[in-house]
């Protein structure tokens, strides 16, 4: 009897958790119901795009009432591909979900669980809303897009006018003029360059500029025809040093956040961060918008092309194995019209992927800077931690670069050490 | 009676919960856990290949890891002596005093109680470069350290300043076990030591330490496990900054290499750290338990 | 008594680091406090002055965005399963140990004791990997398994104590009145064990209502997310809301805070009882 009332109470308890493992999206009759991960809060953010995602969301639910719902899962970006990997694992996989272009999205292509998106996009041409087919670059692989990308942020430098008039600095446009500029400016008592080491991506992509700059062959080194001790690598590593005598003090410390609070606050003369940073800028500070400028990295004299741009954008996967691939693409449709793609531009301090017309003067001021540089680029590539040869390698480099920064590790240290880790796992022949 | 107490059946109904859950909970993926230690986990298969010791000898060539358990060390050594000489001399100062015991007991024990995440967050901001008690310091004309940031050193400075705030928060469980030691020692043998013209130092010396004594092997291992399990804290003062700032401490990294989307996903590597993590708790409370050896192994 | 006596100088000494004490204890919780109700600027520039202004509105901000109602509400309701799971599936394990007579009672103490030593984060990657296969993880019972299951040693631990001390005769009286051993389980022992079963109760509604790691780890959707896992989120690389983050640790504390102030003394005492009994 009591063996009975045990059973009874185990397997209630079971009963209970395996209740609440369903997912509560018992539906009404006809209505295909998917969902949709994404890496911020879409009540509780202050982020632009994230606000503009959530009105994407709403318009789709009340359009689509009775046809097509969508819930929304959200998380951290901290945590976000881990969760999205439970998800999977359970073949739990959100119907549609955001990620990065480059080694994160390869994660989900090689087990197919990405599917491929090209019929779709072909189909009622809704490829030919794009801006152009280079948008696609970075969400191909093996000539089918599996991707679509949502937005473009593009990296530049920040400056304030108010402290670049004081120290009597023009804008550079060379490496050279920029160390000389940044003297000037820590000579009239303000702090040159604003950057987050703590958050390791910042410094990295500064790094990644100056990489480009000097002319490495990113290609080439992934593929092993180069190596990453090379003169150009090593260079860029020194220039990094060099530059970092003129980085605020708590650099170390700052996180990404401290740092462009620093040049809000006109402590801070240059912040070089992806223009989501504007929207970020003007909220701790509205005043920035009138004495803030941008440039382009400077050129390195002798090196690469100095039109390139680092460039970033958020691309929704779908979900191979899905039940309701139109809800999907009409979903993905929501994200690319023209009102969420205004949003992007005009509130979202990106830039749009598709050719909607916006009106400049809602978007932010720094933000028609941004496009002038975006529009003048000859190429653009991507985050270098994003565009090596894994997620691991990227974050790998990032943590290398932090060394280089604090002296930890000489540059030829740090960049054989990238060597060394690509060599043990096996991106090396 | 002891046939009613000797009844097999109920016996099991009333054993057989608590054993089944720690066998499918605890057990089976420790097992697991020491499994999953010897293989690699291929992120795009999903699936494991047994590589033997490969994640050890990795871990041992890997500097994170040294870092990691470099600071746990640390961490582990200075909070059980820490929490024993804190906790013992708020103890021996709080049964001294009568007016105002409980007030600074409850007190004092107030931050074990609360979230480590919360605590946590709010001693992020008093030690922030800027902002905090560096902006004090600095009305003062002081140009303060970087608590939480500074990277010099062999146990370097945000360590310092972590392991600090533990001791703040935790000190009061240590405390309060001691008092409950001392409190129960009889009047008696202190007065008859008093007659006897000892001092109070001495009578804490004679009476009162070799009868906590038994009180310290329980404290310290319960330090020891704690500290070596160490994650609010870290986790809720440096986020994700602990690996460039060499602040990973053996949770850390685990929760790092299993988990961060930087990173992570490497759930061979993270077992084999648990598996490191497992071992040196059981290491801790042997080594501490043959210290303070006790006849009485209730207590 | 203590009037005859002079006042010790050692007891100034003792009375005067005892309020040093008292002050680092006490001042980072109210300086907490005011800080919350400062506008952003405010808390950057003068974070440790007295408010300018009061903004009560920090903490309706910090409510909605940190999802803090619903937050709490996890945490009430695994907390709330993982105590009640706990205490009676501790105390019945407990009894059979302490006082009931076979043979392997020490070994399965020792069986419940072993995990007293081992950290969670050992089950950790296990734990994930299959509840992500059983429908476990991003569900709260996810949480309450392996809570309930950390929390059962030291619940055992301290019960089998409080049995112990349950006096031989009392049994026997009651074993002669005809009690089944049911009936002397829960309408004799456990009521005497009321102590042990406020201070288990106690650490291990405390324990979990303040675990991160598992939390952090086993729920990723933003709606069952626990209080501690939302507190950490007003910290992101990307944004630092300290004027919506001082309220939410605000909002998070004063509840423990509250109950504390009210059952100091037994929580406290209670504790101790644990652990001497135990």
């Amino acid at each position: 009897m009591g063996k009975r009332a045990m059973s009874v109470l185990l397997s209630a308890t079971m009963t209970f958790g395996m209740l609440a493992a369903v997912p509560m999206t018992a539906s009404a009759d006809d209505v295909q119901n998917i969902t949709w991960m994404f890496w911020d809060d879409l009540d509780a953010s202050e982020d632009p795009i994230t606000k503009g995602f959530k009105n994407v969301i709403d318009r789709f639910n009340k359009d689509y009432e009775g046809k097509y719902h969508v819930d929304p899962i959200t998380t951290t970006l901290e945590e976000y591909y881990t969760q999205l990997n439970a998800l999977v694992d359970a073949d739990q996989t959100p119907d549609v979900f955001i990620v990065s272009p480059g080694p994160n999205l390869t994660d989900y292509v090689k087990p197919g669980v990405a599917a491929p998106l090209d019929d779709y996009l072909n189909a009622d041409g809704w490829k030919d809303t794009f801006s152009s087919d280079a948008v696609f670059t970075q969400q191909t692989y093996d000539g089918k897009i599996y991707a679509v990308p949502l937005n473009i942020a593009a990296a530049c430098c920040y400056y304030n006018k108010d402290i670049f008039k004081e120290a009597g600095v023009e804008v550079p446009t060379t490496y050279d003029e920029l160390l000389d500029a940044c003297k000037k400016i820590k000579d009239a008592g303000y702090t040159p360059i604003t950057i987050s080491a703590g958050t390791a991506w910042c410094l990295s992509m500064l790094a990644g500029y100056l990489c480009d700059r000097e002319g490495v062959d990113l290609d080439a080194v992934n593929t092993g025809k180069e190596s990453w001790v090379q003169d150009k690598t090593i260079d860029a590593g020194k220039k990094l040093l060099e530059l970092s005598q003129y980085f605020q003090e708590t650099a170390a410390g700052d996180s990404n956040d401290d740092a462009t609070m620093a040049f809000a606050m006109g402590e801070a003369a240059i912040l070089i961060q992806g223009s989501w940073a504007i929207g970020q800028m003007n909220a701790y500070n509205p005043d920035i918008e009138k004495s803030c400028g941008v440039f382009q990295f400077p050129a390195i004299e002798g090196g690469n092309d100095p039109a390139r741009v680092i460039a970033k954008s958020d691309s929704l996967a779908m979900n191979a194995k899905t039940k309701s691939p139109e809800a999907c693409v009409a979903l993905m449709k929501y994200f690319t019209d023209d009102e969420a793609q205004r949003w992007t531009a005009e509130q979202g301090g990106k830039i749009p992927v598709t050719n909607v017309k916006y009106d400049a003067d809602k978007a932010p001021a720094q933000m028609a800077d941004v496009m002038k540089i975006f529009s003048g680029a000859s190429s653009t590539f991507g985050f270098y931690n994003e565009s090596l040869v894994s997620s691991d390698a990227g974050s790998y480099f990032d943590n290398q670069m932090v060394s280089i920064y604090k002296q930890e590790k000489t540059p030829e240290e740090a960049f054989q050490a990238v060597e060394d880790w690509y060599a043990e796992n096996g991106y090396r022949k | 009676m002891d046939k009613l107490l000797r009844n097999k059946k109920v016996i099991f109904i009333f054993v057989a919960p608590a054993l089944i859950l720690f066998t499918l909970v605890l057990f089976i993926p420790i097992g697991t856990s020491f499994y999953y230690a010897l293989c690699n986990y291929d992120k795009a298969t999903r699936s494991y290949h047994f590589i033997g010791l490969g994640n050890f000898t990795k871990l041992a060539k890997d500097p994170t890891m040294r870092i990691a358990l470099k600071n746990s060390l640390f961490f582990l050594f200075f909070s059980c002596i820490s929490q024993l000489v804190m906790g013992l001399l708020l103890a021996a100062l709080l049964t001294n005093i009568t007016k105002g015991r409980n007030l600074f007991k409850n007190v004092i024990y107030l931050p074990c109680v609360l979230s480590s995440a919360a605590l946590g967050l709010l001693w992020a901001f008093l030690f922030h470069a800027k902002v905090g008690i560096n902006n004090l310091l600095l009305q003062i004309g002081i140009k303060g350290p970087g608590w939480l940031f500074e990277t010099k050193g062999f146990i370097t400075l945000p360590m310092w300043v972590i392991a600090f705030v533990a001791l703040w928060q935790y000190v009061g469980q240590s405390m309060m076990l001691y008092m409950a030691q001392i409190s129960g020692i009889s009047k008696s043998l202190y007065e008859a030591s008093y007659i006897d013209g000892a001092s109070k130092t001495k009578a804490f010396r004679y009476i009162t330490l070799p009868l906590v004594k038994p009180m310290i092997g329980t404290a310290m291992s319960l330090n020891a496990i704690g500290s070596l399990k160490f994650f609010d804290l870290i986790y809720a003062m440096l986020g994700d900054k602990t690996e460039n700032l060499k602040m990973d401490v053996l949770a850390t990294y685990l929760y790092r290499t299993g988990f961060s989307s930087k990173g992570g996903n490497h759930y061979g590597k993270a077992s084999a750290i648990g598996v490191v993590l497992v071992v040196l708790c059981l290491l801790a409370t042997w080594i501490i338990n043959k210290l303070f050896k006790t006849e009485n192994y209730e207590m | 008594m203590n009037k005859k006596k002079k006042i010790k100088a050692s007891t100034v000494v003792i009375y005067v680091f005892l309020s040093l004490m008292l002050v680092l204890y006490l001042a980072p919780l109210v300086w907490i406090g005011l800080t919350s109700f400062k506008s952003r600027p405010e808390i950057y520039k003068a974070p440790f002055g007295w408010p300018t202004a009061f903004h009560f509105e920090n903490y309706a901000m910090a409510w909605k965005a940190g999802r803090l109602g619903i937050a709490m509400m996890n945490s009430l309701f695994v907390c709330v399963i993982t105590l009640i799971l706990t205490m009676v599936i501790g105390s019945m394990a407990a009894f059979a140990i302490a006082r009931m007579r076979w043979k392997l009672a020490g070994a399965a103490m020792v069986y419940i004791l072993i995990g007293m030593m081992i950290p969670v984060h050992c089950v950790l990657i296990p734990l994930f990997v299959r509840f992500a296969k059983i429908g476990l993880s991003n569900n709260l019972w996810g949480l309450i398994l392996p809570y309930l299951t950390f929390s059962l040693p030291t619940c055992v631990f301290i019960m089998a104590g409080f049995f112990r001390s349950i006096p031989n005769e009392l049994l026997e009286s009651a074993c002669m009145d005809g009690c089944s051993i049911f009936q002397m389980f829960f309408k004799i022992c456990f009521p005497l064990a009321r102590t042990g079963l406020f201070v288990t109760g106690l650490m291990t509604f405390i324990g979990n209502w303040n675990e991160l790691l598992l939390a952090l780890v086993f729920v990723s959707d933003d709606t069952k997310k626990t209080l501690p896992v939302a507190l950490t989120k007003f910290v992101t690389p990307y944004q630092t809301n300290y004027d919506k983050m001082f309220p939410a640790i605000m909002i998070a504390i004063i509840p423990t805070i509250v109950v504390y102030c009210m059952f100091s003394n037994q929580i406290v005492d209670g504790l101790t009882t644990g652990a001497v009994k135990g």
